[in-house]
């Protein structure tokens, strides 16, 4: 014995080894209290036939053995074993409510899981910037000489220009490629507060035309492209036709303007060039605000300047263009759109939580109700209420334990389908997984969803009168208080429910409708290949004119070929060519501005072969050539806008700066050039076909970069590689895009919006399944507390059909109140979508009255079963049973 | 048993410091240490069972007492508890204690 050890020490150790030989002491226990009996007697014996007295006034021998016995355990821990172990006996015993509630846990914590890690990387995490609340963006898009303008007269911020971003070619580096890169302001890097990972950042007075020749890479391409090799610092590197010389590396990670850019190039700022700095690229602007200013100064200045500079166009702008502008925080403005379809998406998912534990907490208030008795017994027996609840707790949070292991399994699944939902290139979405924060947060929420789960019927049973409860069987004696609750929230699981649905039938409406619009061209059959050569190769247009001429020729000799043309985009393949357009009789004003059409430079083959159909006049011909009279042809639509009242054949349309008017010669059908859901972007007035040959993108250059489209005799992919070899073999310094089918660049399109479909069907689909659950779970429970109520009836003279009624007419009654509640929801809700939706209005009656029907029929279907049963409870039986 | 007035009430925390005090004079049982606290109290002090024997385990979990089975006076097993020298400081300590505040008590109840 350790004699010297203090006395907390022994103790402990002591403890210790009495557990583990505690069968041992109780029986020696035992028996030294036999031995003090026995002596107590012999010292007074007991005159025969009297009541033992020394049993009598021993005391309570009992008690003090379990005290004994608790003084060597360790209660806590072992009370929480027992009842785990107790949890588990009793869910063993009962499998389907366990998976359910196991499941319904895991449906809710998965998406929360899920949820909380997108929120995380893109609402939390601060922007990976110095002093990120700092950084603003000014609202509006600025050409050129407005960067100059802001740059030169912003007191409260320090503003840069960074594009969004567009291709150039790199070539002289192996196969020439397609990258995509930024225009910046040389202090962009000091706006945002990053600095480059190697070689340095661009210099002060970069943006001057003779020192521009410089670009800076992202980490990624500098590990694909240049083998993460630092002497690619120094490198020149051949962008669109221009040497540029590689400065700097920037961090891993670093996505400004969109994950999607891979180079940024200065910004050149050169009033000499007139269409460059006034015209070209409009950019958007961000900000740091000088160390004393605040948000409000900055927003101000901003407003104000951008008034200042609307004045300075030295061409008529629409009026008012600049009116709306102010400074928002960067985060804010990064988030954008996405922060719609974020709360639509954390809105699902609360509503998925709050169902499951609705739902658990329902089916465990059912349960309790049956287990009355056993709980009555075991309070009879000594287990104090403190006991019986912390027990019930205990199973229920076991019970969401075991649902949060399987949630986050089902989260990591989630996580990818929601990072599908948003758009790729946003800023921090590459980052979202699932960490530790995450788990722990979750570990949390199954916690708190655990106890709020048992914690109605852990009260409810606590409130159990043991006499009540023997007396009546146990089906009859909670307050109706609890019940009532249990209804509550049925139906608010119900309403829950309709709004997913109705979101969820909406959008599939709408994805219904997009597949069955007419895009207005047939895309069976038809490949297509991006062929993008510098621009500047196209500076002398017949040289361009001849090499496309050229690949066409070979591309029609290939078997199997049935037509074969160019076109500067084809529809919703995601390029916006817009052009600036003078129609004739339109004389522009502030208030009629000119109008943006949007253009299509094609091959004269291209309208019949895409089979968009004539309405007036004639197609493009082949003699429409680069020195014959120039023609164009528009679709219906703008030919109406222009010439609501007459025919558009024969009027005119000339580019903005240009004299040379171009004739209408033919109007043709109306083309879903942009989306499939909206035919041209917002602001864009009409759309119109120019011959390749005639072509003019502004500042009479032809475009350079155009797509080969062909239409094919069979579904023949191997022409694919024919025909990508062909337009490989024309110039190795062009980059050749991929092969894709038309139709999968049409059904492409909305993949986005297919998959938040998916999403909102997925979530009904569970939330519709959970609320069956939840309604014939309260139903089984109302019909089992009512079976002597039933029986009773039924031996007055009830019939069977009556008792049917009488139940479905609780449920329909539980279910209408959820429907109304739901209803008064989405009305509420479906306005966040009203931006996705196609075709159906946000309140759309036809969506609204069949997901009424559905979940009606679902309440119903869900009460039968209960219905049924209690139809048929034998009357004798129940009567006795009491 | 021999007086009038009931067995009275112990005062909290007394038992250990009488169990360990009786146990001074030597090794002894349950019943002993029972008995023995009922003859020098003449009678005034009860111990039952039910706290006797918890108090014992108590003394042992924490080291101030070791027992171990011996042959009682009529050959039957008991177990014989024995003060251990962490069990005598402790005596020593709650003796001294004890007395510090018997002696408060009494000028409470002494004042004028």
């Amino acid at each position: 014995m350790i004699h010297w050890a203090p006395t907390w020490l022994v103790y402990a150790w002591n403890r210790l080894r009495y557990r583990l030989r505690r069968d041992r002491y109780a029986d020696e226990l035992a028996e030294e209290i036999a031995f003090h009996l026995d002596r107590k007697r012999q010292d007074s014996p007991t005159p025969p036939g009297a009541v033992d007295p020394v049993r009598r006034q021993m005391g309570n021998i009992t008690a003090a053995r379990e005290q004994c016995r608790d003084l060597w355990s360790f209660m806590i821990i072992e009370r929480l074993v027992q009842d785990l172990r107790h949890a588990a006996r009793a869910y063993g015993k009962t499998p389907g409510f366990t998976a359910v509630c196991v499941v319904s846990i895991a449906l809710g914590i998965g998406g929360a899981t899920a949820l909380f890690s997108l929120a995380n990387a893109l609402l939390l995490r601060p922007l990976p910037y110095h002093e990120p609340d700092r950084l603003v963006r000014i609202t509006g898009i600025y050409p050129r000489a407005g960067v100059a303008f802001f740059a030169e007269h912003a007191r409260s911020l320090e503003t840069a220009a960074i594009s969004s971003g567009s291709e150039f070619n790199l070539t002289g580096q192996g196969a020439a490629i397609r990258l995509f890169g930024s225009y910046a302001s040389p202090n962009f890097l000091t706006v945002l507060g990053v600095s480059p990972a190697l070689g340095r950042s661009f210099a002060p007075g970069e943006e001057s035309p003779s020192r521009d020749r410089i670009v800076l890479i992202s980490h990624a391409l500098w590990k694909t492209h240049f083998a993460g090799d630092p002497a690619a610092i120094g490198r020149v590197i051949r962008l669109d036709g221009v040497d540029r010389q590689i400065v700097g590396v920037l961090p891993a990670g670093f996505a400004y303007p969109s994950a999607k850019v891979q180079l940024w190039i200065p910004c050149r700022l050169n009033p000499a060039v007139f269409v460059e700095y006034w015209g070209a690229e409009f950019m958007p602007l961000v900000g740091r605000l000088a160390p004393a200013a605040s948000l409000g100064a900055a927003q101000a200045e901003a407003h104000t300047l951008a008034r200042a500079f609307e004045g300075r166009f030295p061409y008529p702008m629409p009026r008012d263009y600049y009116a709306a502008v102010t400074a928002v925080p960067l985060r804010e403005d990064i988030l954008g759109d996405v922060r719609g379809r974020l709360i639509v998406l954390l809105c699902s998912v609360a509503a998925v939580l709050l169902i499951a534990c609705a739902n658990v907490a329902g089916l465990l208030l059912s349960r309790a109700a049956t287990r009355r008795k056993e709980l009555a017994l075991r309070a009879a027996l000594g287990a104090g209420r403190r006991r019986i609840v912390r027990q019930l707790l205990t199973e229920s949070v076991g019970l969401a334990s075991a649902g949060a292991i399987l949630g986050v399994l089902l989260g990591v699944a989630t996580l990818s389908i929601f990072k599908s939902v948003l758009p790729a290139s946003q800023p921090g979405l590459e980052a979202a997984s699932i960490d530790w924060q995450v788990v722990a947060a979750v570990s949390a929420l199954a916690l708190a969803a655990g106890l709020l789960a048992g914690l109605a019927p852990a009260l409810s049973a606590a409130q159990v009168d043991l006499v009540d409860a023997f007396k009546t069987g146990g089906q009859r004696a909670t307050s109706g208080f609890w019940t009532r609750l249990r209804g509550a929230m049925i139906a608010g699981q119900i309403a829950l429910t309709l709004i997913l649905l109705i979101c969820a039938g909406l959008l599939l409406a709408t994805v219904y409708r997009l597949s069955t619009v007419d895009p207005g061209f047939d895309s069976t059959r038809v490949l297509t290949v991006p062929i993008s050569p510098n621009p500047s190769s196209c500076q002398l247009p017949a040289a361009c004119i001849a090499s496309y001429n050229r690949l066409l020729d070979h591309v029609r000799g290939l078997e199997g070929v049935v037509e074969a043309s160019v076109a500067n985009s084809v529809p919703l393949d995601g390029a916006a060519p817009t052009l600036p357009l003078e129609v004739e009789g339109h004389p522009t004003t502030p208030d009629f501005p000119t109008p943006m059409l949007w253009l299509a430079a094609v091959s004269p083959s291209y309208p019949r072969m895409m089979r968009i159909p004539l309405v007036a006049g004639r197609y493009l011909s082949e003699s429409d050539g680069p020195n014959s009279a120039p023609v164009v042809l528009i679709p219906e639509s703008t030919a109406r806008r222009f010439w609501p009242n007459e025919t558009a054949l024969g009027k005119h349309f000339r580019v903005a700066g240009s004299s040379v008017w171009r004739t209408v010669v033919g109007v043709v059908g109306d083309v879903r050039h942009y989306r499939l859901a909206q035919a041209l972007p917002s602001g864009v007035a009409g759309a119109i076909y120019m011959p390749y040959a005639q072509s003019d993108a502004g500042e009479g250059r032809i475009p350079a970069a155009m797509t080969l489209v062909v239409r094919t005799s069979a579904p023949a992919r191997d022409l694919a590689g024919a025909i990508e070899r062909l337009a490989r073999d024309q110039d190795p310094n062009v980059p050749v895009g991929r092969v894709q089918a038309l139709d999968a660049l049409v059904s492409s399109s909305i993949s986005d919006l297919r998959a938040t479909m998916l999403v909102f069907v997925s979530f009904a689909a569970a939330a519709v399944a959970l609320a069956a659950v939840g309604v014939y779970g309260l139903m089984s429970y109302w019909v089992s507390q009512r079976t002597y109520e039933i029986g009773l009836r039924v031996a007055i003279g009830c019939t069977r059909g009556g008792v049917v009624a009488m139940i479905l007419a609780q449920g329909l009654r539980l279910t209408a109140c959820g429907v109304a509640a739901g209803l008064l929801g989405a009305l509420f809700t479906t306005r966040y979508l009203a931006a996705l939706l196609f075709g159906v209005g946000a309140t759309d009656l036809v969506t609204f009255a069949a997901v009424t029907a559905l979940v009606a029929a679902v309440g119903l279907a869900a009460a039968a079963i209960p219905a049924w049963r209690a139809a048929r409870i034998d009357p004798i039986r129940a009567l006795r049973a009491e | 048993m021999g007086t009038d007035k009931p067995p009275a009430e112990l005062l909290p925390g007394t038992l250990d410091l009488l169990i360990l005090r009786t146990l001074l004079v030597g090794p002894m049982h349950g019943y002993g240490i029972a008995a023995r606290l009922k003859l020098v109290s003449e009678d005034v002090l009860q111990v039952g069972e039910s706290s006797l024997y918890p108090a014992l385990q108590r003394l042992l979990l924490k080291g101030w007492v070791r027992a171990e089975w011996g042959a009682s006076e009529n050959k039957r097993r008991a177990r014989y508890y024995e003060l251990t020298a962490a069990g005598k400081r402790q005596l020593a300590a709650e003796r001294e204690e004890f007395a510090r505040i018997v002696a408060a008590i009494w000028k409470v109840l002494d004042m004028a």
